[in-house]
């Protein structure tokens, strides 16, 4: 018995000696963070975005690592009416679903108008309607409230009724209600892929028509049948979503099928621990791994000998984080602020108003410091809150760097000299494992310290509920935030950061007249040399106001096995990294070599 | 002891309720916007904070809440996870039998290894076996799991590519998924052999062994220090020196006389240890990547993730209390003094 345990024992061994890696048609990734749904009116994530954007198809896309030229998908070809606000689309005829079901313009209408319809509050809904239907980009139960009369709502439905048309069984119109410049490149973000009516309707999705609309404004669509089954034409099918990992098999009906994928088989895990996901990569088990800061790929990945690591100065990514002065903090219960009196003891709710406390605390802030001390040296500084790739991105406007005297001067200045007398406490909150807000945090508060016995913050760590819920309340004085895009305009980051009415200067109180002029007129014109002169004037005005601080972009990279390549990839690179695919790059286009 | 079984299961769902109760008392203390946390997992995503508040009623009052959540549960429905995507019972569905086999195989190898330990070093008591025993047990009380455990699979996995990690090799997860495998038990282990696939079982074990290896050598220790205590004092007790005495073999001492009575403790350890390891194996399941309930469980509860939370505490309260009363009848089978009554 035990000489036949032994030989069990020991086949079981070599048995596990001879597994190999992930074999040349399969292709596993391990990154963290799961999945938050796979229909696409929902989902608003990019660990989401990497599987949508390879599973379903929209109606153009981006074109290799550009977010400024284009390539049809499920379109062919399209145009614009002269007033800007009619977009004819001529779609495909050969796509066929992955249910079997051919695509025609009854399905395009179906996919958008669900989105304009269910646009549930934690999607991206909202900058669809506020190009095709208005109504504040919300959806008709949270913008009506309780108690909607009949006639708001026929008026609501109408709205999106009439937002897109079908011509004929393959041209599809939509209607803007005004001139949009970034309606184009929003069409390319997954919320708006194509789904299969048919399929989805006989799975107990919403009707398509008006009889049961409202039943599905506001809804959490994660509980519906698409939040976990495909309804795409994507060069990949999906064969099962656990609500962890992800499998997806190549779709033999895709329309593009000559161009075959070399991949059968895709396999997304998520593997929360990096030490595990290095060890996979290593044993030859993974074919990308998320690797989470630049000191690990130094110390642990290169001279691995089945991996390696790409990386590229133009990887900055479609993202813009900033340091934010409020300039209405909430003064009730805040302990943030002190007395709230500027009395040496805290901060007033307005203490960010007068332009030289901002300007002061800019001079006080170390670029370097950030780019040598977070990203070891391989960062850019950002001239203004936009991703340098995008149109209207000006390299040439200054930058703030540290300069201690200017700061004193600034912050002498600053009301009237009472500042510098009474002197100020006031408390920088981060999110506990936030390093870069962290390391802003302890670099102001370092170098306005050094200035002034007198000046006094304290660097405090929250955790994230906490954070949050201060952040909401808009009771921490001053904070770092980012911003994702969502589509490749320059508005999409420009509006939320320095209009008025923008998500992020609307939370801390900022507002410039000549500043709103500016961006209004930029996002209401068409011509991309003009809206890049617009853009260039925000930015120096940004720089004059001080209405937030960009913080440096850190370059991206990527680990892979040593024999995965995509086609089309620059000269010199091995693989090709779009900023606006949330996967850096498509399944269908990955090879073995 | 029929009426003693009766009796105490019909005690659970007060047991069950309180902690319910207790919980729900305990969230109060948090804002509507922190409670809302969970649906945000970023400032961008936070645009439209109060929709998911009122979407989700986080804003309304304890007794609202409560009995909203009660109705539901009456219904079998236990809400939504946002920290798995899915429904709490449809992740407790999927991972129970992750963890309940992960806790089958670490249970035994960590009991049966303790016990002989323990065993051991009370016979040779201030020897070197004892002695060894002890540093043995004070190594691996003191050490971190997750340390071990990253060490495991460093050396075994990622340098002599052994052992693999998930659960089974990607091949068997896509037949699973896509249902050419049938998951009978969800215990990957056993529905290799319903399948009439050796090789799915033999992957799956294989897949067990740094895991298993891991526990044992943490988890024993604490079963071998209360046995060796407990045997000790058993050695030294009257019966003991009178069966010595009237001439029996000392194998026969220790291990029927002995150990029978030493190991009463020791079965204490042990229901609580299975209880817990259901979800205390938290850093074995996220570094060997084992989608039990651990995984899901921890992370709910740093994300505030509400309906997670409670699914989860009112299961641990469930197996903990059914492992209370396995543990009751036990005494009762070893130890004949005790009554039910």
């Amino acid at each position: 018995m035990k000489k036949h345990l032994l030989k069990i024992l020991a086949l079981g061994l070599v048995g596990s000696m001879a597994f190999a890696a992930t074999g040349p048609d399969t292709y596993v990734q391990m990154t963290f963070g799961e999945v938050d749904s796979l229909d696409p009116a929902q989902a608003y994530d990019t660990a989401s975005g990497a599987i949508l954007e390879n599973i379903y198809e929209t109606l153009y896309t981006y074109k290799g690592e550009s977010i400024t030229e284009y390539e049809p998908v499920l379109a062919t070809d399209y145009s614009i009416s002269d007033d800007g606000k009619t977009y004819t689309f001529k779609l495909r005829r050969d796509v066929l679903f992955h249910s079997g079901n051919r695509m025609t313009c009854r399905d395009v209408e179906y996919s958008i108008e669900r989105l304009l319809v269910t646009n549930p509050g934690d999607s991206a809904g909202w900058f669809y309607a506020e190009s095709l239907i208005g109504y504040d980009g919300v959806n008709a139960k949270d913008y009506f409230g309780d108690n909607p009369s009949q006639a708001d709502l026929d008026k609501y439905w109408e709205a999106i009724d009439n937002s897109v048309q079908c011509v004929d069984d393959y041209t599809v119109q939509f209607h803007l209600i005004k001139k949009d410049p970034s309606f184009f490149v929003k069409l390319m973000y997954t919320a708006s892929s194509i789904l299969d009516s048919k399929y989805a309707i006989e799975n107990g999705e919403w009707s398509g028509t008006k009889k049961d609309w409202y039943d599905w404004a506001g809804k959490d669509l994660r509980d519906g049948f698409l939040h976990t089954h495909d309804a795409g034409t994507g060069a990949y099918k999906l064969v099962k979503w656990d609500g962890k990992d992800v499998i997806a098999e190549r779709f033999i009906g895709y329309w593009d099928y000559a161009n075959k994928p070399q991949m059968k088989t895709v396999i997304i895990k998520v593997v929360d621990e990096e030490a595990t996901r290095i060890q996979a990569l290593k044993a030859g088990d993974a074919d990308r791994i998320t690797v989470n800061n630049r000191a690990t790929l130094d110390t642990q990945i290169r001279g691995m000998a089945n991996a390696k690591v790409i990386e590229s100065d133009k990887w900055l990514g479609a993202a813009a984080s900033a340091v934010f002065f409020n300039q209405k903090i909430a003064a009730q219960d805040n302990p943030m602020i002190g007395s709230g009196q500027l009395d040496g003891n805290g901060i007033p709710a307005d203490f960010f108003k007068d332009v030289n406390v901002r300007k002061a605390f800019a001079y006080s802030f170390d670029q370097d410091a950030i780019i040598n001390d977070l990203y070891l040296g391989k960062a850019v500084p950002l001239t203004m809150a936009l991703p340098p790739s995008f149109l209207g991105y000006d390299p040439n406007i200054p930058i703030y760097n540290l300069d201690m005297d200017k700061a004193e001067e600034h912050f002498k200045k600053a009301y009237g000299g009472k500042l510098w007398e009474t002197g100020f406490t006031m408390t920088i909150a981060y999110n506990s494992g936030n390093t870069t807000r962290q390391t802003v945090a302890e670099i102001l508060k370092a170098n306005i310290e050094a200035l002034n016995p007198k000046f006094k913050i304290n660097v405090k760590a929250m955790p994230w509920p906490q954070f949050l819920a201060a952040y909401k309340n808009g009771q921490l004085p001053a904070l770092v935030l980012g911003w994702g895009a969502d589509y490749a305009d320059p508005d999409n980051f420009i509006y939320v950061f320095y209009h008025s009415n923008g998500y992020f200067a609307k939370k801390v109180g900022y507002a410039n007249p000549e500043m709103d002029k500016l961006i209004e007129e930029a996002r209401s014109i068409t011509d991309p040399a003009k809206r890049a002169e617009l853009y260039s004037k925000v930015g120096y005005l940004a720089y004059e106001d001080v209405p937030v601080l960009p913080l440096p972009r850190p370059t991206g990279w990527m680990v892979l096995a040593k024999n995965v390549y995509t086609k089309g990839a620059p000269a010199g690179m091995d693989v090709y990294n779009n900023p606006m695919r949330s996967g850096s790059f498509l399944w269908k286009d990955i090879i073995k070599k | 002891m029929t009426t003693f079984i009766v009796r105490r299961l019909l005690q659970l769902p007060i047991v069950l309720l309180a902690i319910s109760l207790l919980i729900f008392g305990m969230m109060q203390f948090l804002t509507p916007e922190q409670r809302a946390a969970t649906y945000a997992k970023s400032e961008q995503q936070a645009k439209n904070l109060d929709l998911i508040i009122r979407q989700y009623n986080l804003d309304q009052g304890f007794l609202v809440q409560y009995s909203t959540w009660l109705k539901q549960v009456l219904r079998g429905n236990l809400g939504y996870s946002k920290q798995s995507h899915e429904p709490v019972v449809t992740t407790i569905r999927k991972r129970l039998p992750v963890s309940a086999e992960l806790a089958l195989y670490m249970f035994f190898p960590t009991l049966l290894f303790g016990v002989w330990m323990g065993t051991m070093a009370a016979i040779h008591r201030d020897r070197f076996v004892d002695q060894a025993v002890r540093v043995f047990a004070i190594i691996g009380w003191s050490l971190p799991t997750f340390v071990l455990a990253i060490w495991m699979l460093a050396v075994f996995y990622g340098y002599f590519k052994l052992f693999g990690i998930g659960r089974a090799d990607d091949r068997i997860m896509v037949e699973f998924a896509k249902g050419t495998l049938k998951a009978y038990t969800g215990m990957i282990t056993i529905d290799g052999i319903l399948n009439g696939r050796w090789d799915v079982t033999l992957s799956a074990l294989k897949r067990l062994v740094m895991p298993v290896a891991t526990y044992t050598i943490v988890a024993s220790a604490q079963i071998m220090r209360v046995l060796r205590s407990s045997m000790l004092d058993v050695l030294n007790s009257d019966y003991v020196r009178t069966a010595r005495a009237k001439g029996l073999p000392e194998r026969v001492v220790n291990l029927k006389h002995a150990r029978r009575n030493a190991i009463i403790p020791v079965v204490t350890i042990a229901g609580l240890m299975f209880a817990f390891m259901l979800e205390g194996v938290f850093f074995i399941e996220i570094i060997f990547n084992i989608p039990g309930l651990g995984q899901w469980a921890v992370p709910a509860a740093i994300q505030l993730d509400f309906p997670a939370v409670i699914g989860i505490a009112l299961l641990t309260g469930l197996v903990v209390s059914i492992a209370n009363l396995a543990v009751d009848i036990l005494y009762g089978i070893i130890d004949p003094r005790i009554s039910f009554q």
